[in-house]
């Protein structure tokens, strides 16, 4: 166990230096700069000088690496260039919103999608099989963002179930709750959609293994097969799925974000990108790539413990 | 000055109108007060919170380097200027100032201060020295601020007494009044402050106004607090909370829902028709002091021949522009001032829509089927309304294509000089010079959106400078306006209007031209 930590850990901080470098230079490839953006059309040569060399940025880029790597090792990422605010407390109080948004959806997508999925499978062929994977084609085909808008027009607006609004402001913990459900059920579900079809494959390529042939035929009860053999093995490539899913939730919420006026981790670094502030962008990457190392890991543990096969490797 | 009156009558509405919230306090203290105590709002009488959505996040509120709406929003709050905008005309009336005097060359300005303002958060008393501090710093190459161009011609900045300040001028600027206006530049920090926070000031602001600055949840909300000390008398609501909603049709159902009070920054066409058809909704909508503009760049042949500039404004269908992809919520633009200003005048040249004169002019020119490169920056409607008109370009013989831009790069594309042509919007305070000097004066490239190198009024804007008398002025702007339009170096292509919604429980809301919104008179009702 210590042996595994120990290399999850290298493999960490493999990781976090390769994506921070990639970025580094790529964020410095994007045409315009900070000290343009931040001055505007009437900034003088001399004005935009001075302002380059306050941030550094009249130094030859590989210093500029060196530099910030110095730094990042102590754990010091920087002062975002507009606000003046440390980067990464900006980046940290983005990721509880787009945590709690992460977790909530992905509870409603594996609550919604995996029970779909076995039935489709077990019922493979039926009417009940048909419905579902078509109400599943539908929910990957729609935007999010259009089922976003048509769930608050509908639940909120003429239903009055929720606020329109998918974040309060301050409020107690039930209060905030009730605002997460609405961006949570449209998240979840066009997530649901996908995990109920990768479900049900997963389940029908195992049902149709010679030894599940064979316990049928020896007699085994339907549930038992259906259950302990064939959702057993079809976890794997779900859980995989789910994994990719809450890292991809994590960053890439930003129209969920946008439709329910949350804030989050995405929407705050494509705002950075778009004023180039080269310190907001590198910790917020840096934060999101930690969050899916993580997750890689954890799901690296729950394979060994679904599939014992894959605890020798 | 005639104009302090209105300082004065304002004020005195407020004055009575605490005196009666304080007899009603009175009246009901037994009753009222342990209602309070339990955590029950006081009926929306007087108080309350009123909540105004936001387009997008704030990021910096030093006005030495403030930009974007929302942040000029909350500053607008917060700090107060010598003089400022009379909200609904655009008249220049008193702030921080309570009177002036301009010597008679027009070289010395000399402000008079009210006594006892007070900054928020204990940082104590308003002096003259603030008042240098905050310029003198705009001045100063080291604080990297926007503004240092628009305060060219100060040469010194003086606080003889704690409230008296004098600005001396190099030479005659009978615009200068607009350059101390609460805007930008104009806005008044704290030395103490300024200097006590260092960079955490960019957003933990210290002013003089109306509310208080409290808090920031990034993505989410700002906060402020009625600030009770305000000179001006203390605002009806005791907060005001900006939310931060991107889409206007989430924004839309949320004041339906009364999930929010004002709607500031709608633009969209149809949102704009839905407010208007719900009951209960106001929609308020005024000219902005801003056109957007095509900008020729006049020094790449065949586009330094005037006859082929005014091909391409014949070939534009502007108003159909307007009234098809816009419908209707956009204003024609007779040049590049919009009717806010005092000094706008619609006689000048116009140009109708008229395909068969734009190709008869080509033919002249000798310049059928050039090419050209309409670039624009992808930004919602800047990289969408171009379409049309490059088809209208094209369709008159000319072979032109559309470039799209992300933002920091279009800046850097721009400002090299180097594109055949740009979109470009000045917005700021109704101030005639803020667009006349910044797209038609030399001065103004580099650096500077004069992209089309026109260099044919600077003698005129030189003598609206020095033109103390009002009316003369005036008719110098207009002259101004007729050259630019002979000459047609930027092509206005429709002038912005400014929407702004709200809901059945806010009174008092006056819609401004400065593309921000004050909640100062803002009362709520039950």
């Amino acid at each position: 166990m210590i042996g595994y930590l120990g290399r999850t850990f290298v493999q960490l901080v493999a990781t976090l230096v390769g994506i921070v470098t990639v970025v580094f230079f790529l964020m410095r490839a994007i045409p315009g700069d900070p000290a343009i953006v931040m001055l505007g059309d009437f900034a003088t040569e001399s004005a935009i000088a001075a302002l380059r060399e306050r941030l550094g940025l009249d130094l030859p880029v590989y210093q500029q690496y060196l530099l910030f790597m110095e730094r990042a090792i102590t754990g010091d990422l920087g002062r975002s260039v507009v606000t003046g605010q440390p980067a990464l407390t900006e980046i940290m109080s983005a990721l509880p919103w787009s945590l709690s948004l992460a977790v909530a959806g992905l509870s409603v997508a594996v609550i919604v999608g995996v029970p779909l999925g076995i039935l489709s499978a077990i019922r493979h062929g039926t009417w009940i099989d048909t419905t579902i994977m078509l109400v599943a084609l539908i929910g990957i085909s729609f935007p999010v963002f259009w089922v976003g808008l048509v769930a608050i027009l509908l639940l909120s607006y003429h239903a009055g179930l929720f606020p329109a609004l998918g974040a309060s402001v301050g409020g107690s913990f039930w209060v905030q709750v009730h605002h997460l459900i609405l961006p949570a059920l449209v998240l979840g579900l066009s997530v649901a959609a996908y995990i109920a079809r990768l479900t049900r494959s997963a389940m029908l390529e195992v049902l149709g293994q010679d030894y599940v042939r064979v316990a049928r035929a020896m007699g085994v009860p339907e549930n038992r097969i259906n259950f302990r053999l064939a959702l057993r093995n079809a976890f794997i490539p779900i859980l995989a799925v789910i994994g990719v899913t809450f890292a991809w939730a994590l960053g890439n919420a930003i129209l969920v974000e946008v439709v329910f006026s949350r804030p989050g981790l995405g929407s705050t670094i494509l705002k950075a990108i778009l004023a180039r502030d080269y310190q907001l962008v590198q910790a917020g990457v840096l934060i999101l790539a930690t969050g899916v190392v993580l997750i890689n890991a954890t799901l690296n543990v729950l394979y060994g413990v679904i599939d014992p096969r894959m605890r020798s490797s | 000055m005639s104009s302090s009156k209105l300082r004065k009558n304002t004020a005195g509405d407020g004055a009575s109108r605490r005196r009666f919230l304080q007899m009603a306090g009175v009246a009901g203290a037994g009753a009222v007060l342990p209602l309070n105590f339990a955590g029950v709002r006081l009926a929306n009488a007087a108080g309350g919170q009123l909540r105004v959505r936001f387009g997008a996040d704030i990021s910096i509120l030093d006005p030495a380097l403030i930009f974007q709406v929302e942040n000029q929003t909350i500053a607008g709050h917060v700090y107060n200027g010598l003089v400022q905008y009379d909200q609904a005309t655009n008249e220049i009336i008193p702030d921080l100032a309570t009177s002036w005097e301009i010597s008679a060359d027009g070289t010395v300005y000399t402000f008079t201060l009210h006594s006892g303002v007070t900054w928020h958060k204990g940082y104590g008393e308003l002096t003259s020295d603030d008042v240098k501090f905050s310029f003198d710093r705009i001045l100063d190459e080291a604080t990297g601020s926007r503004y240092t161009g628009q305060l060219t011609g100060l040469e010194a900045v003086e606080a003889p007494d704690p409230t008296t300040v004098v600005f001396r001028l190099a030479e005659a600027n009978a615009g200068f009044l607009h350059k101390v206006c609460a805007f930008n530049q104009g806005w008044i920090v704290s030395r103490k402050a300024v200097e006590e926070k260092g960079e955490a000031y960019k957003l933990d602001p210290i002013g003089t106004g109306p509310f208080v600055y409290d808090s920031w949840i990034a993505g989410n909300s700002v906060r402020l607090l009625a600030n009770e000390d305000y000179f001006g008398g203390r605002p009806h609501v005791d907060e005001v909370v900006f939310r931060i909603i991107k889409d206007e049709t989430a924004a839309a159902i949320a004041l339906e829902k009364g999930e929010i009070d004002i709607f500031f920054g709608l633009q969209q066409p149809e949102v704009i028709d839905r407010l208007n058809a719900t009951e209960g909704m106001t929609v308020l909508s005024r000219d902005a002091s801003n056109t957007v503009n095509l900008v020729l760049n006049t020094t790449m042949p065949p586009l330094d021949d005037v006859r082929v500039r005014r091909a391409m404004i014949h070939a534009l269908d502007r108003q159909g522009l307007i009234d098809g992809f816009f419908q209707g919520t956009k204003g024609f633009a007779h040049s590049v001032l919009t009717p806010t200003f005092q000094e706008f005048s619609d006689n000048v040249p116009t140009y109708d829509y008229n395909p068969d004169k734009a190709r008869a002019l080509l033919e002249e020119a000798g310049a059928v089927g050039f090419e050209f490169e309409l670039v624009t920056v992808a930004l919602n409607p800047y990289d969408r309304f171009p379409v049309p008109m490059v088809d209208d370009l094209n369709a008159v013989g000319i072979k032109a294509t559309m470039r799209v831009i992300e933002r920091g790069a279009y800046v850097q594309a721009r400002g090299s000089g180097n594109v055949q042509s740009c979109i470009t919007a000045v917005v700021g305070p109704p101030d005639p010079d803020s667009p006349l000097v910044t797209l038609f004066s030399t001065a103004s490239f580099p650096p500077g959106l004069n992209t089309s190198r026109y260099d044919q009024v600077d003698d005129l804007l030189a003598a609206a400078a020095n033109e103390l008398d009002t009316e003369k002025r005036k008719a110098i702007y207009e002259q101004i306006l007729q050259k630019t339009m002979e000459d047609v170096p930027v092509i206005p292509i429709f002038a912005e209007r400014l929407f702004l919604a709200h809901s059945g429980s806010v009174e008092g809301l006056v819609q401004n031209s400065l593309f921000t919104v004050l909640t100062y008179p803002v009362s709520l009702k039950g």
